[in-house]
This record gives structure tokens, C-alpha cells and sequence, in this order.
């Protein structure tokens, strides 16, 4: 039996666990990464992609942070698209289709190559707590041993699988699962949940008739995730478009006995967002069609992903499903489409700073706490990371707010609210949304990343300069443009009423048919900057009045947020609070007021009377201390 | 930065004087906008300074004070003004402070602050909790009052509109590779104004019912001698304005009252307007020019044997509220042009008496009364109500901006009106879109 001692460990190596432990060592702490299989780190478990609405965003957002995410999703993208054009600059989102293969591989590099990072294959089994001591016992015995520990576990905790009638106690793509760590934390006290997801069949490309299919290209004028990315990057597959047909529908009801999700066999709870086929058929049976993706898995294999088409149905009915679709009649299907069973802990004790409420120094961060998607994970495997070294550092933690980036509103969201399906991000749950931008996150964050030593000279340098040209640029908006014969026949060609006397640029770029690009076009007065700057003046001149009533909304919220509720706060001793409310209260345990104020159920004045026993807290306690003085 | 808040701090209804209480740091740049002190003297901390109140139409005069922060009662910048006490001109007076700004303050808000700001001791914690407790649950009983729960029924009614507008407009942005690209820009302003148009209706059901149940103002004004009081007898079918032909002799409001179809109505018959040397006159003058201001409806009396002088059409020009022209003296030789929207009356001969009436009340409560309107808002649902529809007009004068623009503004709809129902749960919206559209990988 082996015994070793590091500063942090981290288990789990998946999309949280690697940005927790990379934040961790980065930082300068010495951290142990678990994995359950050395060959799963970073794995692209379900659709080979990275980003989307709302998760373009995080992944921008862990970028300004100084996370890996971005990098590598720029490193490894072999399509990319900017959703959303044209709907609106705050909902523009950016989706990549990753090399599966090369995503892990480049990942794992990242991770094998960084200093202060120790690698290893070994499933955690048990938690031992002693008052400044934790220590991570392996199925093998071994004892490691650390101050901080992140739990970063996936869905590996107790996880099966399930196929018609065929279950197996694994975890994802058939790896091994984590069989005791769930009943370690639930002897720790901690309330487990019991979620389910799944993943389509993939097939051989080779057996697919792309030829009847509507091909899906990546863009032109392509962008990066990462703020520090230089390559540009390139197009090298195409994704095709698909659809059922009242064919399959016809197969699906006929054996909807078979589906375990239907019939009982599974009692885990799904995400309304990613239902299996047979559940979209028999909630939405009006449909006769529904929109398949096939997305390449990599590069270096002919596997092709079946979005939309995830199932627990038995093989032979899922044969039979795949060969009914246009494109896929003789279709080769090399793994089966699978639903997933795991374990997953209750969000709701948690700190915001993702550190349990129940135990000092343990940490968690990814699918254990009920969210789904890897930008989700990776986000909370950051803040995780990042809150664990301040905790080592003796430092105050790092909490983002609703209004710093949709990163916030993940983490106060399931903290606050808990979940409960698996919690996928949406930008309609940011309420700052056109504030939060997928092109403002180094705006929005890297000085923070940078206060929190995670932002490296490099990453700030080149955000420092953008800061710098951008507030050149603004301070432009002020020049006039003189009125003469060139600005008249300007503001006529792009239909505008031409002004009657000299006008600000910035007045100029407030009409609906002008902008920053064509005023450069014509007048060149931006001519120093590049697009990304043009576009960002745009943007700030275009909405500035909602953006700056969300600005002020943004610090209404901080003040109510900057009242902290003490440690020794007891709810249930308070007179005044009804009893649902400090049920409530005593639950979550909310670290301050604006928190408490999102709790549902919690009403306005239930928030004043708090207010109000805040206060008189803090000023007995005061007092106390004065007699004590005295 | 932080919310200006605004209440009444005297009973209604009762009381020689009323007072309006402002606290927060546009307290002041708020009473500027309407208040200026006479001798355009600048506004020192706590003195009391008599100045005149912009009404719009009108001044009222009245007395005004700031505590500047931190010496204050809440510790931020307080403004009060002490009013005559009248329920409705101090009424009036808190709604002009909201449209400017300010906000309605919460149940026992003004003591909260003052305890959060260190004015109070820790010992009077308790009551506050009380006091902050029993106006909410106050609050709370009116709400679960069957009234109530109808307005409730309602407003929830509209607020699913307006949830299925966005769930609608939120699917095709967070799904966009799965949603088809409609243009739901026309469907969503015409749900829109279908909202604006139950709110509009519930608003002025309730302020009929206000009406009702303070009666109805009902002010009389003309030249001296066209036969106000006359008018005024005529109305109410006995003596109680002095009637005598000698200019001026009603030099005050005089206040009669009649019930007509079930309503009260209040008519207040004012000092002849012109320019008076007689100082106890002259201070009835000043009541009349307020009661224009306060007056649901103004009659202006015109003489039918006479053409319109200077003075009146002065008048008529400056009148912003509900008017009727009453042509009195219909007997006579007709000299006076024809008057827009007008009603001949003979207030001795008791001619048409009863058209005027209808008149009024039509002009006033409207053409029926909704006596079983159960969906009646209150002074704050009421003020939730106004807010959410001046926040509609914006969103449908800006079809031309993005459609993530709109979503921003209806749902900045659907929390306001959330303020009454109590549903302002983001997780409702996206419940929703999950229930109605099939997305989802």
C-alpha cells in the first residue's frame, strides 16, 4: 500500500477535472489528478462537438479566465459556425465540431506536460476526513493524501448503462465506473440525486449515401473560441442533414414496450433538452418529422455521430429505426446508441464558490452536480480549481455574479435553486444576456482571471491591448464628421436623412442603415483598428441605452449581493421570518442577501425583515465586542 | 444608483394637512422638477421653504423641506412636502413624484432604512419586523380577497400571453439549428397590443371604480355672472350657492353633492375667474385654479347672449382636463359662436338640466357603469398596471429593432406584471419551451 501527500487532488480528468487541476497547478500547487482510465481524459463522451448557444459563451468565458478549454477546442476544431447571425449580437454563439480523437490526445498532452500536475490512473474509492487532513483512498489502497480535494467525477458515479433489456453496471463508452465513491460521500452526509442521460449510435461513414443528403458547411470568415488564439482556423468536414419519417415513428410506437425509459425499467431523471427519440415521438406525436445532424467524430475515423437520435430502444429495434431514415438505409452501426444511469450530488450544498457547505476544503465541480454538457463542466471544473488554490493561499474566493458572465449564472443557479434534470446553460437564462457577449468575455473577466492568478502575461498582455485600442476608439466617437457634399451623398446612399449640420460619428452610427465599418468605409477615421474592434464600437453605440439600464440593473444587484450574511448567522433562531422561509434559508444557507432574494418562495418582505435581523446581528455582536474591550 | 421611494406619510381623507414623503439620492433632483420656492430663494437643509407645486395645468401651493443624508430620518436625502389636506390633490401629487422616478415605497420601508442606516437602535429591530410583517400580510389579505384573486386570474391571463410570445421567441435563439427562421415580429406586436388592451381596460375599470367610490369632481368655471350658481342650483335642485347679481359673489368653492344612476357626483362651483383686487377673493381664485387640476370634469359656462371674450378663451386654451361647454342663458338672442361639443342649458328655466347630467356621467364614468367589474386594482396593482403599459408602448414602437431586443422588453413586461401575480420565475419561460417545442439533441 502506497502513501503520498500533495497540496490538491483532483478526481475526475474529464472537461471539469483537467481545468480544475490545470487552474490548481498552474497556480503553482502541487495537485494529483485522478482518472478511472488514462485513455478517458478529456473524452468527448457524446456529440463531437464544442460550444453552441450559450455555451460558445462559457467557453469564451473560461478562455478570459486563463482555462484550457478554448485553446484546445481551437487547437482541435475541424468545423466551425457562428450561430445565431443576425438574431442579435448578445445570442451569437460559436459551435465547433471537435476531432474526438485528437481533443483527448491534445488535452492529455496539456495535462502530462504541465509542472505541478501528477497524472495517474486510479478509481477513488473512499473519503477519509480528519480535522486539517483528507485523504483519497484508491480500490487498490493506496493513500493520497491533500488539503483541497475537487470532485470532478463525471457520470462514472455508480453509473449503468442500459440497451432494451441489456444493463451493465459501466460508466460511459463502456469504461469502468466508480462503484463505492457514491456511497462514501453519501456516508459523508451529502444527499445524492439519480440523474440519466444518453447517446445516439454512431455509424460507419462509409455506409452512408451523403449524396441524397443536405450538406452543412462551416463558415467563411471563421472565429476562434480563444481570445489568444493566432492560427486561423480551417474547414475540414462537413456535417449533413437528415430526418426521421413517418416510417420510423411507425417503429418506434410499435416497440415502444421495449423502451426502458417508457416502460420503467429506467427511473433516473432526464434532461427536458436532450430527450431520447421515443420520448420526442410520443410527447410531440403531431411531428412526422424530426431533424437528424450527422456529425464526423474525428478526422482519424470514419465514425459519424447521429444527433438527434439518442435511444435505449434493444439493437434490433435500433437497427431498424437507423435503416428507416433517408441517407442510412444501409447503414453500419459500429457502437449502440445507450442511456446512462449515475449518481450525482444535490448543487444546493454547495457555496457559490463551489466548496462544499458541509465539509471545508472539498470542492465539486462538473456532472456530480447535476449539470450536463462539457462547457458547463469545464466552467465549474475552473472556478473549482481556482477556489481550491485560493483556499490553499489563504486568499478569499473567487464568485462570479450574474452579471459577470453566464459562468455566474450557472454556478448561483444551481446553488441557489438546485436542479432538477440535468442543467444545460441557455441564454435565456442569463437575464444581463446582451451584456454577456461571447465578444466581451476578456472584457468582462480577464481582470479578474488575472486578480485570481490564473491570467498569464501573455493572455493579459494581448487583453490590455485591446482594451487600450478599444478606448482609443471610443474616444473617436465624439470626432464630427463635417457636413459637406461626400457626407450628404453618404448618409443618402445608405437611405438615411442626410444631417443639416456636422454630426458625431457617434450620432451617425445611431441610425439603423449606418454603422462603424461603412463610416470607416467612407471616412476611414477607424482606419487603425481592426474588425473586431469595429464591431465591438458598434455594438456599445447601437444599444447603448439597454446596455447601460443593464449596467445599472448589473449594480443594483451587486449592492444587495455586497450585504453578507454572517457565518453565525442562525435562521432558525430569528424571530419574524415565516417558517417556510427559514426552512428555505437554513437549507441553502444563502452567502448573502441577493442571493437569498433569488430563493424561490423567498418574497420581498420575507428580504426586508431579513435585512433588518442582518443588522441587528451585526450590531449586537459589536456591541458585544465593545463590553468585551472595555 | 440606488431607488428613490415615495409615500404618503399622513392618513388620508382626514387632517388639516397631508404630507408626501421622499427618501433616496434623486429625492431632491425629483422635487425640482416640480417644485420652485416663491422668490426663487435656493432650497436650504431643513427649513421649511412655501413654494409653488407644478400641477402641469396648474400650481398648488405648498411647503416644502430637505434633509439632506446622513441627517435625516432613513439617513439618505429625505424631501417632504406638506399639502392641504385633500385625498385627492395628495393623491395627485404621489403620482406625479412616480412618473418622475420615484418608486411606491414597500410595507414599513422608510423605518427600514432608517435602521439600516444606524438612525435607529438595535432594540427597535422587532418592531420594524413587526410593522414590515403586519403591512405585507395586510397586503397579502387584500390579495387572497376574491376581488383580488379575479385582477390576479387576469393579469396571470396575460402574463401567459406574453410567456408564450417569449418561449416562442427564446426557442428559435437557443435553438437555432433546430427551429425554423420565422419573422415573428408582426404575431408578436399584435399579442402584444392584445395585452395592451386588457391592461388598458382593467385600468380604467378601476379608476371608474375609484371614481365611484370618491365620487366624481365636478368643477364649474366661467366668467363672473354667466350664471355658475345658477347652474349649480340647477344641477343639485335646491338653493346652495348664493345666487345675486352683483360680480363676485361666490368667492368660495362651494360643494354640493347629488347622487344620479348610483353615482356620486361632487361639484364644486368656483370664484368667478378674473383679476380680483379683493384679497379674501383672491384666495378663492387660487382653490378654483387647483380645483382644475383635481376636477375629473370641467364645465365652462359660457353666456349664450354673449361672444367669448379674451378672458375666457385664455381659459379654455389652458384647460388640459375633460371639459364640457355649457351654453347657459339658452332663452336669450344666441350670440355665441358655436362651441365644440356643447350642451344649451337654461339654468332658471331649468331647460336640459337632465341631457347635462348624461352628459357628465358618460364623459366621466363612461357610457355604462361595469358594476360587476370584479377585476379592480388597487393604488400599487394600479401603478404596476400604468408601468407595464408604458413599457408595452415602448416595445411596439421598436418593431424595427432586433428580435432579441423585444424579447428584452417583453419579458421587462412579463416580471412587471409578475409584481401582482407573484409569477416572475425565469424556469416558468423555459418550462415552457420545453412543454411546446421538440428540441433537444
Amino acid at each position: 500500500m502506497m502513501k503520498e501527500t500533495y497540496e490538491a487532488i483532483v478526481i475526475g480528468a474529464g472537461h471539469a477535472g483537467c481545468e480544475s487541476a490545470l487552474a490548481l497547478a498552474r497556480k503553482g500547487h502541487r495537485t494529483l489528478l485522478l482518472t478511472i482510465s488514462l485513455d478517458a481524459v478529456a473524452f468527448l463522451a457524446c456529440n463531437p462537438s464544442i460550444g453552441g448557444t450559450a455555451k460558445g459563451q462559457l467557453v469564451s468565458e473560461i478562455d478570459a479566465l486563463g482555462g484550457q478549454m478554448g485553446i484546445v477546442a481551437d487547437k482541435t476544431a475541424i468545423q466551425i459556425r457562428m450561430l445565431n447571425r443576425g438574431r442579435g449580437p448578445a445570442v451569437q454563439s460559436l459551435r465547433a465540431q471537435a476531432d474526438k480523437v485528437k481533443y483527448h490526445t491534445e488535452m492529455k498532452k496539456v495535462v502530462e506536460s504541465c509542472p505541478n500536475l501528477f497524472l495517474k490512473q486510479a478509481e477513488a474509492e473512499k473519503i477519509l476526513i480528519s480535522d486539517d487532513k483528507k485523504i483519497v483512498k484508491t480500490a487498490v489502497g493506496d493513500e493520497f493524501e491533500a488539503k483541497v480535494i475537487v470532485f470532478a467525477t463525471g457520470v462514472y458515479l455508480n453509473s449503468r448503462i442500459i440497451i432494451g433489456s441489456y444493463t451493465e453496471n459501466v460508466g460511459p463508452n463502456g469504461f469502468k465506473n466508480a462503484k463505492k465513491l457514491s456511497s462514501s460521500l453519501k456516508d459523508l452526509g451529502y444527499k445524492l440525486l439519480r440523474f440519466k442521460t444518453g447517446t445516439p449510435a454512431r455509424i460507419n461513414a462509409r455506409s452512408v449515401n451523403f449524396k441524397e443528403l443536405e450538406e452543412q458547411y462551416g463558415d467563411e470568415d471563421i472565429q476562434s473560441f480563444s481570445f489568444i488564439t493566432k492560427k486561423k482556423i480551417k474547414n475540414r468536414a462537413k456535417c449533413y442533414l437528415t430526418y426521421t419519417n413517418t416510417k420510423t415513428h411507425e417503429i418506434i410506437q410499435s416497440n415502444l414496450d421495449k423502451a426502458p425509459s417508457i416502460s420503467g425499467e429506467i427511473t433516473g431523471i432526464g434532461p427536458r433538452y436532450c430527450p431520447s427519440i421515443e420520448t420526442k415521438i410520443v410527447r410531440f406525436a403531431d411531428k412526422d418529422r424530426h431533424q437528424l445532424f450527422l456529425e464526423p467524430e474525428s478526422l482519424s475515423t470514419a465514425e459519424v455521430y447521429i444527433q438527434g437520435f439518442s435511444t435505449s430502444m434493444p439493437t434490433d429495434i435500433q437497427k431498424q429505426m437507423i435503416h428507416s431514415v433517408k441517407g442510412l438505409e444501409n447503414a453500419e452501426i459500429m457502437r449502440d446508441s445507450y442511456a446512462i444511469e449515475y449518481d450525482c450530488i444535490d448543487p444546493q450544498q454547495l457555496n457559490l464558490s463551489l466548496e462544499s457547505k458541509l465539509h471545508d476544503g472539498l470542492f465539486f465541480a462538473g456532472q456530480i452536480n447535476g449539470t450536463s454538457g462539457y462547457e458547463e463542466a469545464a466552467a465549474q471544473g475552473l472556478i473549482a480549481g481556482i477556489n481550491a488554490a485560493l483556499k490553499l493561499e489563504g486568499k478569499e474566493s473567487l464568485i462570479l455574479s450574474r452579471g459577470d458572465g453566464y459562468i455566474g449564472v450557472l454556478i448561483d443557479d444551481i446553488v441557489t435553486k438546485g436542479t432538477n434534470e440535468p442543467y444545460r446553460m441557455m441564454t435565456s437564462r442569463a437575464e444581463y444576456r446582451l451584456s454577456l457577449r461571447q465578444d466581451n468575455a476578456d472584457l468582462r473577466l480577464t481582470q479578474l482571471g488575472r486578480n485570481a492568478g490564473l491570467v498569464d502575461n501573455k493572455r493579459f498582455e494581448i487583453f490590455l491591448k485591446k482594451k487600450d485600442k478599444l478606448e482609443k476608439a471610443i474616444s473617436k466617437l465624439n470626432d464630427k464628421l463635417k457636413i459637406d457634399k461626400k457626407l450628404i451623398d453618404f448618409f443618402v446612399k445608405n437611405k438615411e436623412n442626410p444631417p443639416k449640420n456636422s454630426i458625431k460619428v457617434k450620432e451617425a452610427i445611431k441610425r439603423s442603415n449606418i454603422d462603424a465599418k461603412k463610416i470607416n468605409e467612407e471616412f476611414g477615421i477607424f482606419a487603425e483598428f481592426d474588425d473586431e474592434i469595429i464591431d465591438e464600437l458598434n455594438l456599445i453605440v447601437k444599444f447603448e441605452g439597454y446596455l447601460k439600464q443593464q449596467q445599472e440593473d448589473i449594480e443594483k444587484a451587486r449592492k444587495t449581493e455586497q450585504v453578507k450574511i454572517p457565518h453565525d448567522f442562525d435562521f432558525t433562531k430569528q424571530k419574524g421570518l415565516k417558517i417556510e422561509t427559514v426552512q428555505k434559508l437554513s437549507t441553502i444557507k444563502p452567502e448573502n442577501l441577493g442571493q437569498a432574494s433569488r430563493i424561490s418562495g423567498v418574497s420581498p418582505a420575507d428580504i426586508a425583515v431579513l435585512s433588518v435581523l442582518i443588522k441587528k446581528h451585526e450590531g449586537e455582536k459589536s456591541e458585544r465586542k465593545n463590553k468585551k474591550d472595555v | 444608483m440606488n431607488k428613490t421611494i415615495v409615500a404618503i406619510s399622513t392618513p388620508l381623507g382626514s387632517g388639516a394637512i397631508s404630507i408626501v414623503r421622499m427618501s433616496g439620492n434623486d429625492a431632491l433632483k425629483i422635487a425640482h422638477k416640480f417644485f420652485a420656492p416663491l422668490k426663487k430663494q435656493k432650497i436650504v437643509a431643513r427649513k421649511m421653504h412655501l413654494g409653488k407645486f407644478d400641477l402641469g395645468n396648474n400650481f398648488e401651493k405648498c411647503m416644502m423641506v430637505y434633509f439632506p443624508s446622513p441627517n435625516s430620518y432613513t439617513g439618505e436625502d429625505i424631501v417632504e412636502f406638506h399639502l392641504h389636506g385633500s385625498t385627492a390633490l395628495t393623491q395627485l401629487i404621489q403620482t406625479k413624484l412616480i412618473e418622475a422616478g420615484a418608486v411606491l415605497a414597500e410595507a414599513g420601508e422608510f423605518t427600514k432604512l432608517a435602521f439600516l442606516n444606524g438612525k435607529l437602535s438595535l432594540d427597535e429591530a422587532e418592531g420594524i419586523i413587526d410593522e414590515i410583517n403586519s403591512e405585507s400580510e395586510a397586503e397579502l389579505r387584500i390579495a387572497l380577497s376574491s376581488a383580488d384573486g379575479k385582477l390576479k386570474k387576469e393579469i396571470k391571463e396575460q402574463q401567459e400571453i406574453l410567456k408564450n410570445v417569449l418561449a416562442e421567441i427564446e426557442v428559435g435563439l437557443d435553438y437555432p439549428e433546430e427551429t425554423e427562421f420565422v419573422d415573428l415580429k408582426n404575431s408578436i406586436i399584435e399579442k402584444v397590443s392584445q395585452v395592451y388592451e386588457e391592461i388598458d381596460k382593467i385600468i380604467s375599470y378601476s379608476e371608474q371604480t375609484k371614481l365611484i367610490k370618491s365620487g366624481v369632481s365636478v368643477a364649474i368655471i366661467g366668467k363672473t355672472n354667466v350664471g355658475k350658481s345658477s347652474l349649480l342650483n340647477a344641477l343639485i335642485g335646491e338653493e346652495k350657492a348664493i345666487v345675486t347679481d352683483i360680480e363676485g359673489t361666490t368667492r368660495d368653492i362651494v360643494e354640493a353633492k347629488i347622487d344620479y344612476n348610483g353615482v356620486r357626483f361632487n361639484f364644486y362651483d368656483t370664484a368667478g375667474i378674473r383679476d380680483s383686487i379683493d384679497a379674501v377673493e383672491k384666495i378663492g381664485i387660487e382653490k378654483s385654479k387647483r380645483m382644475l387640476d383635481i376636477a375629473n370634469i370641467v364645465l365652462i359656462v359660457l353666456d349664450a347672449s354673449k361672444k367669448i371674450t379674451k378672458e375666457e378663451k385664455d381659459i379654455i386654451e389652458k384647460l388640459k382636463s375633460p371639459h364640457i361647454f355649457v351654453v347657459n342663458k339658452s332663452d336669450k338672442t344666441r350670440v355665441l359662436e358655436k362651441q365644440k361639443e356643447e350642451i344649451e342649458v337654461s339654468a332658471l328655466a331649468n331647460k336640459n338640466i337632465d341631457i347635462l347630467k348624461k352628459k357628465i356621467f358618460e364623459k366621466t364614468i363612461g357610457d355604462n357603469i361595469n358594476f360587476n367589474a370584479t377585476t379592480i386594482a388597487n393604488e400599487r396593482q394600479l401603478e404596476i398596471l400604468k408601468q407595464a403599459k408604458i413599457q408595452i408602448k415602448e416595445a411596439m414602437n421598436l418593431r424595427d429593432e432586433s428580435i432579441e431586443i423585444l424579447s428584452l422588453l417583453i419579458k421587462k413586461i412579463w416580471q412587471t406584471l409578475g409584481k401582482i401575480t407573484g409569477e416572475t420565475e425565469n424556469e416558468d419561460i423555459i418550462s415552457l419551451i420545453f412543454s411546446r417545442f421538440c428540441v433537444g439533441k
